[in-house]
């Protein structure tokens, strides 16, 4: 009879792997080419406005805008917002039928089949990054051809979210795997960071201490976002630089 | 209390079995045909998705969690009145019981149906059962909508056969008065009961030990719908204080609902020597209880936010005190004290029926707009300032929510066809306890008897 | 089966009937469990309604809810360790939740246990014809002798009547 704790390695096969992220608003811009690339991506329906207006509007990742100080004298700050893949995740233990988990590699996954829709792990997560198919998915013609073979097409009544591009990590490491080597630091990205003209995303993984992304991390100018919470996210945000500050004091 | 024969009792209670006026068939009807309607438009969303709701993002939980809540706090009327009646030993109680009991066991099947009529994919909820499934997985046990899964079927299986097993007698009783396919039909739900003292002290010591078993189990099933929401980090609703809080405020409606369907079933099935006023007027004693803890709790938990000024609790404060939500807050305050308490604490307008029936009303409204209360504004107010959103439900979910409020008077009317509303030889076995032996009457709950001859 | 009994209007004239049948039960030749008492509720301030009163029911009603608490304990844990998955860094086997679902299947228990125990001891449900009179459900008392010899007929009769039955009916199914 194997214990709990070897029948747990077992399902998962750990992997000494957490991918992570680091979101620098030092460079974002606010350009929303994330936003656009990780639809294309990742086959999220496009609501329309009727549907976008009532606040159904699916974007994994958005780009949240703070305005401080009175106009004229106004400062405008991006945050890109999107799954923070937390370590102890509320979304996670309050679905009744595992379709929100963690996986061997630091992620909250989401399983589409297991979903029954009870919005629960919407609730729960103080991120309000997670989504919901109030209506069955379409795309006009020829949209439709432009879907993303590698990812499912989510039904109504199923909840979905960022998931780091999980399809492109697993090609990456498969790839990886038969060609018998190690996956190199930023040999793949997932579609946000990719498609951000500044750099203002870096994925890696946080386990590596070599990795760009670790080192980011590690930044005395990061911080997570609702931190206070227990939820661990695995993204760090870096706040904008002190020259900035200075220039304005 | 009234005296009469026992073949008078019997005449009285059956009545309404027996006769059946063209009022009641138009009442069934208009219930009927509004439960109809909302079962209709549960099919228009089964059929069109749960985006027919006016449900979006951040408010996933909207009047169909509302009405959950509130449909399972309506149960806390019976089984727990019932239950702490029958053990304080209340004597008062025994035309009150099944009334009560009925009231839990039908509202507790309507706030099952909401969170079936709330998934996404509600011809998946079987997955909520934990059985062996070719798929391997079982449900999350870790998960609150699993506790609630398995504390509402324990309350509910508790309940019903708390209204049932007490009924076997009543059900003899009308076997032996009926004849052709009526008795048939009643000598198989009697289960062939006689009244051999054998049966009548196992059926008494079986009452005696579910009545011990269910009111830990009622408190646990609010406390646990509580933890529907205690348990997730959202402004508003990560507080300890919701367990009793839930508990507090289901049998303040419970109790309510009790007086509201008592004074429509004495109205209805002329059981006014049954149903007397003393009735009304120690359930409207429960009721002004249970209106200031409500209030206490209301309070203490508004303090303690207010107090701790916490930023994202409070902007869900402000919103529901001062803010877009504050005409339904300040609605629920008056609807469940302002109104209520002054009347009940009068002695002489809450022994009359009508007063504490209009203390009463006014308490099912506010406690479905505490519930709303509850779901809303603390979803709509999230820890993000850009994810803040707002709600407004759609027609189907009114629709849904009516036919459920019309449900519930539609169950009783068939029930009452069906089954004595009073429970006749606890009735009777009131009328022939030896009134010498019971002490001075205790003020409030109980009017105790002694334990010889119970 | 036969039995021959009499309707007794108050408890008082039917205690007095099992009475005079208690004292003749062992000249009469039959036993005290052929006696038989009926009534459309309890009468437990008098003798007759004391008959069978012992019962181990909560005994039994606590057991099942100890079963009932083990299983559901067994099988939770048991579920949590054939599927192990990890969500918000909770153990495996998580206590405190599986002491909910514990509570809930103990107290499940007990009730199904007390239920189920109500029908057996009670003897319900039995659709067989027994003695039975309709005029137990208006009040009227029930207390008669089932499968009595033939013999002391008469004897039952008399005294049936003796204690203040109406009228003494006989039975036969």
């Amino acid at each position: 009879m194997a214990t709990v704790k070897e029948q747990t390695q077992k399902t998962y096969r750990l992997k000494k792997r957490r991918w992570g992220m680091v979101v620098d608003e030092d460079r974002c811009t606010g350009c929303e080419a994330c936003v656009l690339a990780c639809h294309a991506e990742n086959n999220i329906a496009i609501v329309g406005e009727g549907q976008a207006v009532r606040g159904r509007a699916m974007h994994w990742i958005r780009v949240e805008r703070y305005y401080e100080g009175k106009f004229p004298d106004v400062k405008v700050k991006y945050q890109p917002v999107f799954c923070q893949q937390c370590g102890d995740a509320p979304c996670e233990v309050v679905c009744p039928t595992y379709a929100s988990y963690h996986n061997a590699e630091g992620l909250n996954a989401q399983v589409y089949n297991r979903c029954i829709g009870t919005r629960y792990c919407a609730n729960a997560c103080p991120y309000d990054d997670r989504f919901f198919n109030f209506e069955n998915p379409s795309w006009d013609k020829p949209l439709n051809l432009q879907l993303n073979p590698d990812v499912s097409v989510r039904s109504v009544g199923i909840m979905e979210k960022c998931t780091f591009c999980i399809q492109r990590i697993k090609a990456a490491e498969m790839n990886a795997e038969a060609a018998k080597r190690q996956l190199a630091d930023g040999e793949f990205n997932p579609a946000c960071v990719q498609s951000c003209p500044t750099e203002a995303l870096v994925f890696g993984d946080l386990d590596d201490p070599e990795s760009k992304v670790s080192r980011l991390a590690g930044s005395n100018r990061g911080s997570k976002l609702l931190e206070d919470l227990g939820t661990k996210p695995s993204v760090t945000y870096l706040r904008r630089g002190t020259w900035y500050d200075e220039q304005n004091t | 209390m009234m005296n009469k024969t026992p073949e008078q009792i019997n005449q009285d209670l059956l009545l309404p079995l027996n006769s059946t006026s063209w009022r009641y068939y138009v009442a069934v009807a208009a219930l009927g045909s509004l439960v109809i309607m909302g079962l209709c438009a549960w099919g228009y969303q089964l059929d069109n998705g749960i985006g027919v709701s006016g449900l979006d993002r951040p408010v996933f939980w909207g009047v169909y969690i509302t009405d959950f809540v509130f449909w399972i706090g309506i149960s806390h009327a019976g089984t727990l009145i019932s239950a702490i009646l029958r053990v304080s030993n209340a004597k008062w109680r025994r035309p009150v019981t099944r009334c009560a009991e009925a009231i839990t066991v039908f509202s507790l099947l309507i706030a099952a149906t909401f969170p079936v009529i709330h998934l996404g994919r509600p011809w998946l909820f079987f997955w909520l059962i934990p059985y062996p499934s070719e798929r391997g997985i079982w449900p999350q046990f870790r998960s609150p909508l699993l506790w609630d899964f398995f504390a509402i079927n324990t309350y509910l299986i508790g309940s019903f056969s708390f209204l049932l097993l007490p009924s076997f007698p009543d059900f003899a009783l009308v076997r032996d008065r009926s004849t052709g396919w009526r008795r048939r039909i009643y000598s198989i739900v009697s289960l062939g009961w006689r009244g051999t003292p054998k049966q009548w002290h196992r059926l008494e010591m079986a009452m005696r030990i579910m009545a011990v078993a269910i009111i830990p189990v009622a408190v646990s099933v609010h406390t646990i719908v509580s933890w529907d929401f205690a348990m997730a980090p959202v402004p508003g609703w990560h507080s300890t204080i919701f367990g009793p809080y839930f508990v507090a405020g289901a049998i303040f409606s419970g109790i309510a609902a009790l007086i509201i369907a008592m004074a429509v079933l004495r109205k209805l099935l002329h059981l006014e020597e049954y149903l007397e006023p003393i009735h009304f007027d120690h359930l409207g004693k429960l009721l002004l209880a249970m209106s200031l803890i409500w209030f206490y709790f209301v309070f203490a938990e508004s303090l303690t936010i207010w107090y701790g000024n916490e930023p994202s609790e409070m902007t869900v404060f402000w919103v529901t005190r001062s803010g877009q939500f504050s005409w339904l807050f300040w609605t629920m305050v008056i609807c469940n004290v302002i109104i209520p308490a002054p009347i009940l604490s009068v002695k002489r307008l809450r022994s009359k029926i009508g007063w504490t029936v209009v203390a009463s009303i006014p308490v099912i409204v506010g406690m479905w707009l505490e519930r709303f209360l509850i779901v809303v504004p603390s979803l709509s107010h999230g820890r993000l300032p850009y994810a803040h959103g707002g709600y407004r439900p759609s027609w189907v979910e009114i629709a849904i929510t009516v036919g459920s409020f019309a449900a519930m008077p539609l169950l009783y009317l068939l029930f009452i066809k069906v089954v004595p509303i009073i429970s006749i030889w606890e009735l009777k076995l009131g009328q022939h306890e030896k009134p010498a032996e019971a002490p001075a009457t205790v003020p409030g709950i109980a009017e105790s008897v002694p334990a010889s001859g119970r | 089966m036969r039995a021959i009994y009499g309707l007794y209007p108050d408890p008082d004239s039917a205690q007095r009937a099992v009475e005079v049948l208690q004292d003749a039960e062992r000249a009469l030749g039959f036993k005290e469990k052929q006696i038989v008492v009926l009534s459309g509720e309890p009468y437990e301030d008098h003798p007759f309604g004391q008959r069978d009163k012992k019962t181990i029911m909560p005994w039994i009603a606590a057991a099942g809810g100890l079963v009932g608490g083990l299983l559901g304990f067994w099988f939770i844990s048991f579920t949590q360790k054939a599927y192990p998955l990890i969500t918000g860094g909770m153990q495996i086997v998580t206590k405190w939740p599986d002491g909910i679902i514990t509570y809930e299947l103990t107290m499940l228990g007990a009730i199904l246990t007390t239920v189920a125990t109500l029908l057996i001891t009670a003897r319900i449900p039995d659709w067989r014809r027994h003695v039975f009179d309709p005029g137990v459900g208006e009040g009227k008392i029930l207390i008669g002798v089932v499968n009595a010899p033939e013999s002391c007929q008469d004897e039952i009769r008399r005294r049936l009547c003796s204690a203040g039955a109406g009228d003494v009916k006989e039975f036969a199914g």
